[in-house]
């Protein structure tokens, strides 16, 4: 289905982020982001023309449009921003638009894990690192920070690589897809009236559930964790052991004490010179 | 239900997934600040994340929103350790600048 308009818009949208790119003197970001935005919108009118009459069940259609936009252009600037802790704070922009997708697919126990793992922990922590990795900078509000910050490596080649993957990403994603009947999972009505009537007695103290509760009235977060614990216990326990191995692996990294001579900077040089 | 609508739905999540996939890695390859790579593939995360859970909604299948666990579980490990590392870099030379380590180039 028109992979033309899509190679077209792959091309668009890698000029626009060329155009946004950091780089030394005068870049062209605000144009970049018009030119992407546009590309974007174009890509979107022109699909739109494709989907079948929605019977006006729009709504969650336009809360697509709205969480894509947030989450495309956030992420633009994740990698655009030249001081990284903004760019950690537009990443939580995308985590808190990604979990809006998650309600819109109606994946509620998820969307709600990303906003407390990883907004709530994983970036705070990058936040953290960032504050005690961040070359002095006394006054961080004009364009003093790091020359590593404000001009990007190889912006062409890099971008190059990734729009010849998204156009090759976009082809296969509309392609018209049928729904495998095998990955159709055994989670739905059958096993799941039958995990529901196999609960221990004492787990449901408001009396055994009806057989053949419908699988529609059981919540997300009940579904998602029958499928975790009754169908990934060995995944479930190694992820346990990772997230173990990380934190000891961590602690012990950091504090590994450092050897002196192995300090060598610029600025050490200079202080040794003195 | 309607396949072909269906599967033009998914198609949409596909682009939003593999946009922000697409982006994490041209900034992965892009920036030169070691924090910032790392925070490029939380973003790869993101588009992997939002194509597990489209395609769960679209086979009518859990285990994709179980997988995402699993993925979070990574990304967090991942997480600490990569930040670790990087402290460690840190506290042998003050930069994050990647090309500062170009050293350890094979």
């Amino acid at each position: 289905m028109m992979p033309y308009g899509l190679y077209i818009a792959s091309v668009l949208a890698a000029l626009a982020l060329y155009m946004t790119a950091p780089r030394r003197g005068y870049s062209p970001a605000r144009l970049g982001m018009l030119l992407g935005a546009m590309t974007l919108g174009g890509l979107w009118i022109a699909l739109a023309k494709h989907l079948p009459d929605l019977a006006g069940q729009w709504t969650p259609l336009v809360y697509y449009y709205l969480f894509s936009v947030i989450a495309i252009g956030s992420a633009v600037r994740v990698i655009t921003h030249r001081r990284p802790v903004l760019s950690a704070l537009w990443f939580v922009l995308v985590v808190l638009a990604t979990a809006g997708l998650f309600v819109v697919l109606s994946a509620t126990f998820v969307a709600f894990a990303m906003v407390i793992i990883y907004a709530g922990a994983i970036v705070v922590t990058y936040v953290f690192v960032i504050m005690l990795a961040s070359p002095a900078a006394p006054d961080a509000v004009g364009d003093d920070s790091p020359t590593y910050d404000r001009a990007a490596r190889e912006p062409a080649a890099a971008i190059a690589v990734g729009f010849l993957m998204l156009a090759v990403l976009l082809t296969v994603a509309f392609e018209p897809l049928v729904a495998n009947p095998r990955a159709a999972g055994p989670s739905d009505q059958r096993v799941l009236s039958r995990d529901l009537t196999q609960r221990p007695p004492e787990l449901t103290p408001e009396g055994p559930p009806e057989v053949g509760k419908q699988a529609a009235s059981v919540d997300n977060i009940e579904r998602v964790g029958l499928d975790l614990f009754r169908g990934h216990p060995l995944g479930l326990e190694l992820a346990g052991v990772i997230l173990t191995v990380s934190l000891i692996g961590a602690v012990v990294l950091v504090r590994r004490p450092i050897a002196p001579e192995a300090a060598e900077s610029p600025r050490d040089t200079d202080v040794r010179d003195e | 239900m309607n396949s072909s609508a269906d599967s033009l739905i998914l198609g949409h999540f596909l682009l939003t997934s593999s946009v922000l996939f697409v982006l994490g890695l041209v900034g992965f390859l892009m920036r030169r600040n070691l924090i910032i790579m790392f925070l490029c593939t939380e973003l790869m995360f993101q588009g992997v994340v939002l194509a597990l859970v489209a395609f769960a909604r679209f086979h009518h299948n859990d285990t994709g929103q179980t997988f995402v666990i699993f993925v979070l579980t990574i990304a967090a490990a991942e997480a600490a350790l990569a930040l670790a590392l990087v402290m460690l870099l840190y506290r042998r030379k003050p930069t994050l600048d990647t090309s500062a380590w170009s050293q350890m180039k094979g």
